[in-house]
């Protein structure tokens, strides 16, 4: 559809130029036709109005060999001008005069010394020339969108292709581990579509649920923009590859509290300033996991090191040192809230939600030059989703190790308040306010003096009440301290 | 343990962060209208030229959740831009250098 728009739009351009080009012909006519009558009027008047005004009367579109014919003619009558015998030689000439360019403007200076001169032929401006030549930037651009278009049509097939390869690798293992594959939100009853739901002409969306221990697993394959041609080109520049993003969400009693991620170096560092949680609660720098034998380019961000001791068992470190390479980053962690929120001054926050959440994400191989073959590697990876999954249920922290958890859980939670405290006070303080201030308009419009009195004296006895319970609460709180 | 649940719900439709969201096509929307006024009102062919590939551009980056109608109108003011330029003056644009 949006395709069909496109085209229609495209077949617009080039007949409006066809339209401009004769709209300035047939203009140009009906000048040329008015003037004439009205010079017939002025013949008798003043030789030069006569013939300095044709000269002004410019038509553009003429082809060259009229050019040099008008020249002579031109030249005829100016020579009749000099010898002041004008009227007869301008009837007879008018209608080469009308006929003139633009550049004509020199002639009058070069004739009169004709004889010494040579007749100088002026170029006609290209802006004048009556050839497709001369719109040269014109057809660029034209050529440009065709271009755009065209790209859009291939990257959109090819992210489409990609896409369902994809999905035909995956089908299989998905099916036999979720009840549900495929849901795009608008079915009242819960029923598979068995289909990608399509976000965006490089984002496909997943959603499969239906599993012990997880509430759902949202999958996102995220293309590279291949149908836009500017991102293409800054592609060339800076390599980047597609991502398959993967989010399981756990169900609160099927997962401890924890916070763990392992990915490349790179993306750790960016997700520890950006992610909410992995900010509060893995304050060291993301750590070598060469203790555990993972290659060199994975580091590992841990609350705890207990944490690592048990997600690092056989099973995943030989998922992560043989798909090192996929792998960009992946996190466990009770407390996901995603990236940080930005927060404006002075507006009360309260904590975000957290979720119970694994959140995987890996890099397509081929770095942009992605065939669907290539979807085939990346279905080891969603096993070794699976097997988080069912890792994440059955590791549970012991005795101390969940007490540190608590710990720092108390303690972050003890943080927000404490830098929410003084901006809770202020909006009580200035609710305070705001009340007292409402009261007191109330009394100052009250016309009645005699209502006026009693609301004033009711406004008074509020404010004892209040002073008495603050001194009771200060001598309470001084029999207290002593 | 493939069915032991029944089948929850419904996908959260894809969290309309917008802290996430690219930007693009919001701003080359905008771009592409600001050209086009620029076009039309200072009559410069290449303005409009411009704002066409920024409509194409924002078309192209565009969500699945944006409106079309809004696509259309920047599209068809872009387009309007080029030809009433070329209308007033139909001379060929002239390179910068």
């Amino acid at each position: 559809m949006k395709n069909l728009y496109i085209f229609i739009a495209v077949l617009f351009i080039p007949w409006s130029f066809s339209l401009a080009k004769y709209d300035e012909f047939e203009d140009g006519d009906d000048i040329m036709e008015y003037d004439d009558n009205d010079f017939a009027e002025f013949e008798d008047v003043n030789e030069d109005a006569v013939t300095e005004s044709p000269q002004r009367i410019i038509t553009t579109e003429d082809d060259e060999e009229e050019a040099t014919v008008e020249l002579e003619g031109q030249d005829e009558n100016q020579e009749d001008f000099d010898d002041a015998d004008a009227q007869e030689g301008d009837t007879e000439s008018e209608p080469y005069d009308d006929e003139e360019f633009e550049g004509y403007e020199e002639k009058p200076d070069a004739s009169p010394s004709k004889n010494k001169d040579p007749i100088t032929i002026v170029n006609v401006p290209a802006h004048l020339q009556n050839s497709w030549e001369s719109y040269y930037m014109e057809i660029l651009m034209v050529t440009g969108l065709l271009a755009y278009i065209m790209n859009y049509i291939i990257g959109k097939n090819k992210n489409n292709r990609l896409a369902h390869a994809w999905f035909n690798t995956h089908r299989e293992l998905l099916e036999s581990n979720f009840a549900l594959v495929g849901d795009d939100g608008t079915n009242k009853e819960a029923t598979s579509t068995g289909k990608l739901n399509q976000e965006n002409e490089h984002i496909y969306n997943l959603w499969c649920s239906g599993r012990v221990c997880c509430e759902g697993m949202l999958i996102q394959l995220k293309f590279l923009k291949r149908q836009d041609l500017l991102n293409v080109l800054a592609r060339m520049m800076r390599p980047a590859s597609d991502q398959v993003q993967i989010k399981v969400t756990m169900n609160d009693e099927d997962m401890d509290t924890y916070v763990f991620a392992v990915g490349t170096r790179k993306a750790l560092v960016r997700l520890q300033k950006e992610m909410q949680d992995l900010s509060e609660f893995c304050s060291d720098k993301p750590k070598s996991g060469a203790k555990y034998g993972l290659p060199d380019s994975l580091a590992i961000l841990s609350e705890m090191g207990e944490v690592t001791e048990g997600m690092m068992d056989t099973k995943m470190i030989h998922f992560l040192t043989h798909y090192a390479d996929k792998i960009e980053s992946v996190q466990f962690s009770d407390q996901f809230s995603g990236p940080k929120l930005m927060q404006e001054e002075g507006q009360l926050t309260k904590l975000p939600e957290t979720k119970k959440t694994l959140l995987f994400t890996f890099n397509v191989p081929g770095s942009g030059n992605t065939s669907p073959k290539d979807m085939e590697s990346l279905l080891p990876l969603m096993s070794m989703v699976i097997y988080s999954i069912d890792k994440a249920k059955k590791f549970r922290l012991n005795r101390e190790g969940k007490q540190k958890a608590d710990k720092n859980r108390a303690r972050v939670e003890e943080n927000f308040l404490k830098l929410t405290h003084v901006q809770r006070q202020e909006a009580a303080q200035s609710r305070r306010e705001e009340k007292k201030r409402a009261e007191k308009e109330r009394i100052m419009n009250e016309e009645d003096p005699e209502k006026q009195r009693r609301l004033e004296e009711a406004a008074l006895r509020r404010e004892q009440k209040k002073l008495e319970k603050k001194q009771m609460k200060m001598k309470q709180i001084k029999v207290k301290a002593m | 343990p493939s069915d032991g649940a029944a089948p929850r719900y419904k996908p959260p439709a894809t969290e309309t962060n917008p802290a996430l969201e690219d930007p693009t096509p919001d701003y080359m929307n905008l771009l592409g209208m600001v050209f086009s006024m620029c076009g039309l009102m200072l009559k410069l062919k290449w303005c409009a030229w411009i704002a066409v590939y920024c409509s194409f551009i924002s078309f192209a980056n565009s969500r699945s959740s944006e409106d079309t109608k809004q696509m259309m109108s920047s599209f068809m003011l872009s387009i309007s831009a080029v030809v009433m330029s070329y209308l007033q003056n139909p001379q060929p644009m002239s390179p910068p250098w």
